[in-house]
Order: structure tokens, then sequence, then C-alpha cells
């Protein structure tokens, strides 16, 4: 008998639901799966094989074949052991079906997803978020998922879910028997205690730590310039403690991201906190940027909506550095692979530090830098033009002094700070509101042109420095964009010639590149 | 055949000036020329020396250079030409035979020259001194004399552009041939406003024998030399020597006792040299009055504050917090303005220090 189970597949985040034919027909025992499936899918056979004998059941020793429609796109991963396993039962007749033969109506209405231990149990799969949401989408009102991805699924409203620890539950479920959903609840942002380091435990930094607060506020991409032991990377780990909280739809989408990876905590089961993502500089391209057989997201998209670290920039590969332009600038990366091409959100912010020459401490005023200039020329130029002007804050960090190392005081905790940045976040998500723009760093230049106009003190202050301390063209829309974060900070709608003065502090390469 | 022509021919040899120098003592240089090949007037040259100039000796060769010359619009003055400087014509000096340059030729026969030299890896610190006090002497009607090369070298090349002074740079190898490559947007802008020059025909390459050569020229064409930073063993502190030999002044600009790029020219003071501290001390010396800028930026409340500070010495970014008690945007903005009006200059990252 033929039987046709629901389940659902995952093109990069967006989910299709994919039909799971079992037919049985006399001949040799054999189970064929047909659909373009990859080694994982084919091995479910066995899986399945013993998951229905060791949950009770009778595996029909006839010929099975298995079609996965439609049957022209590569299906991987091991999500459809259970739709398999239940089409197999149906074909059999072994469950989901009435007193005449005929497959009931639970059948066709619930989408099946779950890996399948040889034991019977359900496992838990990656993706289930992003599967959810297109499901509920298309309409699907019933989904069986895999126990351990419950907690996934209790922030997806409007779609019935119900997991299922073992193969016998989901007959069950096919059977019709009464089962109760997951329970849903609210999305709960703030409020926990962030993982990183605390700003009040940096001793001294203070002009840092104001770029960090303006950095955090506007989203704006930061270098961190200083010699070694600084604290640049201490900063930089203070991150995650003053970003602005998620917005309720930044929360699902960077889930999404992390679920299809399968680096989701399964005991939250949401992303509440920015993520800050810190790649080590022997990260490939395709870790960074995402790909594989399997077009799977990167780096760069685990630090959606977060903060992406890349400390000592010059170790990594020219090449690497430079796939980073265009998602800076569109907040996406398409990931085109023979098979298929697949777009991962990828809206970053890019947090960066170096030494500013090789030895570390050109500059220094404790260490004699041992540096050629043509070394610190090759050490700064592995940092392309295109790439450092797509990062708005330089911030240089001193070594720290003894005196300061060892002083009791505490400096201003992260908790206020982000309270600031909180603030000015809500003002820019008011100016924004039906964009697409969430920050001050993204702003087009129509944007900058209407947010950003200057007073004519703000205008002579900043032709002023154009003169005096050679800005490059590039430089303008940057420290336009800084200013109007400081201004927001401020709390104030206009930007004032102090709001320009001070975003132009934060221009140190474009000096030193002079 | 021209005197000039007679020059070139010898310069083009590429035998050291030192060793010309010697054979014009002992023959006139239109004997050289008319005599030279006939056997009994070989003089005292090695064989290579012999071969070498006399496979140049036709008229024919010489054109051909005046023409490439040409082409290429690299000019040149001779030793008997009226345009050679006076200031290298002078035997300690050990005149080039020819000078091959582009540019205003004038400015090496100024009478205000001054040269500024120091090592090639400089720290932030000499390049703010360069800066600084380059700048007020250009300012004050100074022709920089320099070598082109990374660093001192460049920075006061770079400075004096800025401020629109007149500036010479001295190539130690040909003309077509600048190095540091990095430096070649500094030459072309020299080569319109300044001038560029070198003794040696345009596509010699620079050599370990070549640009210590050039340094008696540096000095020679200027009435002092200011070395800003010399470690202790400094192609400047070769200038500073030549500018001895030849009666130059020598100024050196102190430094960190203990900091390897000033023991060359804290060495030079010891000795002698005059420390130099700001342009001043230069202009004074030579009887100049300082050109003082007016001030008459009005600062406000914060702005004075940071002043100050800052006019009791360097000061870093996060002492200035403590001691103004302004918040880090108060500052941030104070500082900014104070370095847009010219005030204030970040000596090396977050160090601060009044102008």
């Amino acid at each position: 008998m033929l039987s046709r189970i629901k389940s659902y597949a995952l093109d990069g985040l967006r989910g299709y639901g994919v039909s799971v034919e079992v037919d049985i027909s006399p001949g040799l025992p054999a189970v064929d799966i047909v659909g373009l499936p990859d080694t994982a899918v084919k091995e479910s056979s066995e899986r399945v094989h013993s998951a229905i004998k060791n949950s009770g059941f009778y595996f029909s020793p006839r010929r099975i074949t298995v079609n996965l429609a439609p049957a022209h796109t590569k299906k991987g991963g091991s999500a459809f052991d259970l739709a398999i396993a239940l089409g197999m039962l149906v074909s059999t007749e072994q469950a989901g079906v009435d007193d005449k033969q005929k497959p009931l109506n639970s059948v066709n209405d619930c989408v099946f997803l779950g890996e399948l231990s040889l034991s019977g149990e359900v496992r838990k799969i990656n993706g289930v978020m992003p599967i959810l949401i297109s499901a509920k989408e298309r309409g699907i009102k019933k989904i069986v998922i895999p126990y351990g991805n419950a907690n996934e699924a209790r922030y997806i409203q409007g779609i019935d879910v119900y997991a299922v620890k073992n193969l016998r539950e989901a007959v069950d479920i096919i059977n019709g028997a009464a089962a109760i959903p997951v329970e849903k609840s609210d999305i709960v942002i703030g409020g926990a205690a962030v993982a990183g380091e605390d700003l009040k435990f940096v001793k001294g930094q203070y002009s840092a730590k104001r770029a960090l607060e303006i950095a955090a506020a506007g989203g704006h991409n930061m270098i961190m310039i200083g010699a070694p032991g600084g604290g640049k990377t201490m900063l930089a780990k203070c991150i995650p403690g003053i970003l602005p909280d998620m917005t309720e739809a930044e929360a699902l989408e960077t889930t999404k991201i992390h679920s299809v990876a399968g680096i989701l905590d399964d005991s939250v089961g949401i992303v509440t906190e920015r993520p800050f993502r810190c790649p080590h500089h022997t990260a490939s391209k395709i870790a960074l940027t995402g790909g594989g057989s399997t077009s799977h997201p990167g780096e760069i998209s685990f630090a959606h909506n977060g903060v992406l670290f890349l400390d000592e920039l010059p170790e990594y590969p020219r090449a690497v550095l430079e796939i980073l332009r265009q998602p800076l600038e569109d907040g996406v990366i398409t990931v085109s692979r023979a098979a298929r091409s697949v777009e991962y959100p990828a809206n970053f912010m890019l947090v960066a530090s170096m030494n500013p020459c090789p030895c570390g401490y050109y500059g220094s005023g404790t260490h004699d830098c041992s540096c050629t200039p043509a070394q610190i020329q090759k050490y700064m130029g592995r940092i392309s033009g295109p790439l450092l002007d797509r990062i708005d804050i330089h911030v240089e960090v001193d070594e720290v002094r003894y005196d300061e190392l060892t002083s009791s005081e505490t400096a201003e905790s992260s908790s206020s700070v982000k309270a600031r940045v909180n603030a000015a976040r809500k003002i820019q998500t008011e100016r924004f509101k039906g964009s697409f723009v969430h920050s001050n760093s993204k702003m087009t230049s129509e944007m900058i042109k209407s947010h950003c106009a200057l007073d004519s003190a703000g205008e002579r202050i900043l032709s002023n420095a154009f003169d005096k301390l050679g800005f490059s063209a590039r430089a303008y829309t940057r420290i336009l964009k800084v200013a109007r974060t400081i201004a927001d900070l401020d709390g104030n709608p206009k930007i004032e010639s102090k709001h320009v003065a001070e975003a132009i502090m934060y221009r140190s390469l474009d000096k030193a590149v002079r | 055949m021209l005197l000039s022509d007679v020059y070139l021919w010898l310069a083009y040899s590429g035998i050291s000036t030192r060793k010309l120098n010697r054979l014009l003592e002992e023959v006139p240089l239109t004997k050289l020329w008319d005599s030279f090949g006939e056997d009994t007037t070989r003089l005292n040259l090695d064989d290579k020396t012999f071969s070498t100039l006399k496979r140049s000796h036709n008229e024919d060769y010489i054109k051909k250079i005046k023409y490439y010359l040409e082409i290429n619009h690299i000019e040149y003055v001779t030793r008997a030409d009226p345009l050679f400087p006076e200031s290298l014509s002078q035997r300690e000096v050990d005149p080039p035979l020819a000078l091959f340059y582009k540019g205003d030729i004038y400015l090496a026969r100024g009478d205000k020259n001054l040269a500024v030299v120091g090592t090639r890896r400089a720290s932030p610190y000499g390049k703010y001194a360069t800066e600084k006090i380059v700048k007020e002497l250009a300012y004050s009607g100074f022709t920089i004399v320099s070598g082109l090369a990374t660093g001192i070298d460049g920075f006061a090349h770079a400075a004096t552009l800025d401020v629109g002074g007149k500036t010479v740079a001295v190539l130690g190898s040909g003309i077509n041939n600048v190095t540091p490559v990095s430096n070649l947007a500094l030459f072309d802008k020299i080569c319109k406003v300044g001038l560029v020059l070198s003794e040696y025909p345009p596509d010699v390459h620079g050599s370990v024998y070549t640009f210590p050569q050039r340094n008696r020229i540096i000095s020679g064409l200027s009435k002092g030399v200011l070395v800003v930073e010399a470690a202790e063993k400094s192609g400047a502190l070769i200038t500073a020597d030549c500018a001895l030999e030849q009666g130059r002044d020598v100024f050196a600009v102190p430094g960190d006792i203990d900091k390897p790029r000033s023991i060359g020219t804290n060495k030079l003071i010891k000795q002698g040299g005059i420390a130099v501290t700001s342009a001043a001390d230069i202009l004074d010396y030579y009887g100049q009055s300082t050109i003082t800028k007016p001030q008459t930026i009005a600062l406000d409340f914060t702005e004075q504050r940071v002043m100050d500070i800052l006019s009791s010495g360097e000061t870093t970014f996060d002492a200035l917090v403590e001691k103004s008690g302004l918040t880090v945007s108060e500052l941030n903005t104070a500082l900014s303005s104070l370095i847009i009006y010219g005030l204030v200059h970040e000596k090396s990252k977050n160090l601060y220090t009044a102008t």
C-alpha cells in the first residue's frame, strides 16, 4: 500500500514541504530512497529498520521504495527518519489507518520531523525554528518535533507543536490520540546577567570606553589600535554587556540562524542576547561567510544582530578580510554553490583590534618600537582602504599605567552605560520606523541628508577639520553618522557643533594613513 | 666642444667624483678631452678607469646623452655653468661635476637653506619634532633641504609643503630611480614646487656608496644642518660630519637619554652641536626674529581649562580626564576643536601637548 507523510526541509533559512511517499511492493527485501538524498538520508533506512523493530513493530521484508518529493531538490540531514518510519508503518497498516484500512485524517494534516536512534528514540535535529516559522506561514496547523527541540517551539504562536520522545509517541499522535501541544511563552528579553566582562573593571581607558558606548549605541563598526597588553580584548569582551536589548523580531531572526547551525542552547531555545562571535584568525573564508556542500551559514551570520570581533585584524589572511566588504554594506551574504544559492542575513557590528606595527610598540610610551617603516607600512597595508572605509570609529588604546591598574576605585558599570545605549537606540528605532534600517550606522545617503543636517558652526568645524587633519572624503559620511549617534546619546534631536567635534576624534587612522 | 659637455662626459663615466676631482687637479679640463686617448697622456689612471672614459670619449655619445635628458625633461647644470650652486664649489664639498635636476634650480643657490635630516626609523616623537620645527622654519622663509628618505627626511619635506614652503630633495640615486617608492608622490610634488636634484645620471641605481655620498651635497647646499633623531650609527650623522668639515652649523634636537634613536643627536650636542628645542633657537642663531602667529581665537570655558592643563606639559588623555574633571565627551569635543584651531597637537596616540 502507498502512504504519504508530510515533512519539511530547509533551503537556507526557508523551509519547504517535503512529501515522504512510501510504497511497499512484492520483491526481494530492500529499501530504496529516491529524491536526491545525501548520505545521511540514505543511511536512515538502517536507523529506521532498527527503530521500528525495537519499538515493537514489524518491519516488512519486502521491497520498500521511499520517495522524497519534490524529487529535484537535494535533501540532507537526518530529520526525515521519523517521517520515513511512520510512512512504513502506515504502508504496512500498523498505524494511522482506520478499520477499513484507510489512512486517518491525522496522517495528512500533520508534519513530522525527527531523527531516530536505533532504539526508537526521537533525537533532536537542527533548524526547527525556521521550519516552524515557514510551516506556520504556509498554513500548517500541526507539527511533530523531537522533544529535545521543544524549547524552540515555545516562541512560535499560531501552530500546534507536539514534542515526542520516541517513535511510539509519534505513532500515538498519528493514530489520533489526544496529545498536549508544547506550551507557548512570550519572549523575555533582558534581565538575565550577560556573559563577558563588566566595564567597571576596566581601569582608565576613558577614551576607548566612550568609543565603545557610541559604537554600541549606533551599531557602528569599530577598530581599536594599541600596543599589546592595553586591554583591547578585554574592552571587546565588555561589548555584549552594553549592547542595546534585542527586539523580538531580531531575536527570532538570530535564533533561526543559530537553529540551522545547531549552535542554539536547547535549554533556552531562543537567542535573547546579542551574539558575540570571535572567530580565530586561522578561520577560513567558508567558516566566515558560510558555504560548503550544504551551504551552511558562517560566523558572520552567527553574529547577525550582534558583534563579530576580529582580534588582531592584520593576522587574518587578506582574502578572508575582503569578503567582509559586501556583507558589511548589505547586511546579507549570498552563498552560491553549484547546487543552490542561499541568502543568509549577516547584519553584524564589526569590532576589530590591531597593533600599530608588527612588534606592537610603535608610538608606545614604555617600549621602543623595533620595526622599520617598511614593515609598519606593510603591516598597515594588510587592511585595505575599502575595508577601513567601512569602519566608522577608530580608537587608540593605551597601555594601562601601574597606578591605574592598582587603584581600587571602580568605574561606571556596564549596566548604567547600557541604559544610555538603550535610550539612544530607542530614538533611532523611532527615527527609522518603517524602513529596513535599525541603527545610525546603516543610514543610506538619503537618510544622512535628512537626519544629519549640520548647523553653520558644525559645518565650519568639519571643513576646518578636513583642512587641518587632511581627512579623506570617505571620512565625511562616517563623521556625520557618528555625530548623529553622539547627539542621540545626548538626547538632542539636532546635531550640534560639539557632537561633530567629538566625532572627529574617532578618525585616528585617517590621520595616520596620511 | 663645450666645457659643460666635458663635465657631462665625466659625470656619465660612473667614476667616483673624488677620483675625477683628483684627476682634474692634475690635468685641466680642456686638455683632458682634447688629448685623451693619446698614450703619452695616460696620466696615472688605472686600466679600468681609462677604458671607461675611453669608451664614451666621442661627441656623438655626448649628444645622445643630451637628447635623452631633453626628452625625459631632466635638466642639468655642470660646474661650467653660472647656475651651478656656489656653495657646492667649495673644495671641502668635493664638488660634483654636474647636477641633474627637476624643478627650480635657483632654490639650490639660496642663502637661507637649512638641511633637516634624521633617522629613517622615526618615532612619533621624531615626527612631531620635525613637523613642529620645520613648519615654523619654512614659514619664516627657510628652504628646507633633505634627502627624500623615509622617516625624518620625508616628514621634513611634507611639513614644508604643508605650509607652502620651499624644499630641496637631494637624491642618492638617479632621478628616474626614486627610492623609496613610497615617497613617489612626495617626489612629484617637490618637482612641481621645489627642487629635486642628484649628482648621478638619471638611471643610476642607488647603492650603499651613493647614499652617504649625497649627504655632503645636502650639507653643502645649506648653511646649517638640523639633526632631529639619529641612532648611534646613522646616515644623518654622516651629514653632520660633512657639515662640520664644510664649516656649516650643526643643530640637534635633544631626546630621551635612554632612547636608542636619540643617542646620535645627544652625542652631537655633547660634541658642541647647538641644541634646538624650537624653531626660534635656529632663527635666533641667524639673527632673525620669530614670526609669532597672532592668536585671535576665543576659547570657551572647557577649552581654556584644557589649555591650562596642557600648558604645564604633555598630558595623556586619561590624565586630562582626571585633572580637568570634564566628561569624556566634553573633553573630546574640546580637544577636537583645539586641534583644529592648531593650538593642541596629538603628539602620539592619546598624548596631547600645546603647540
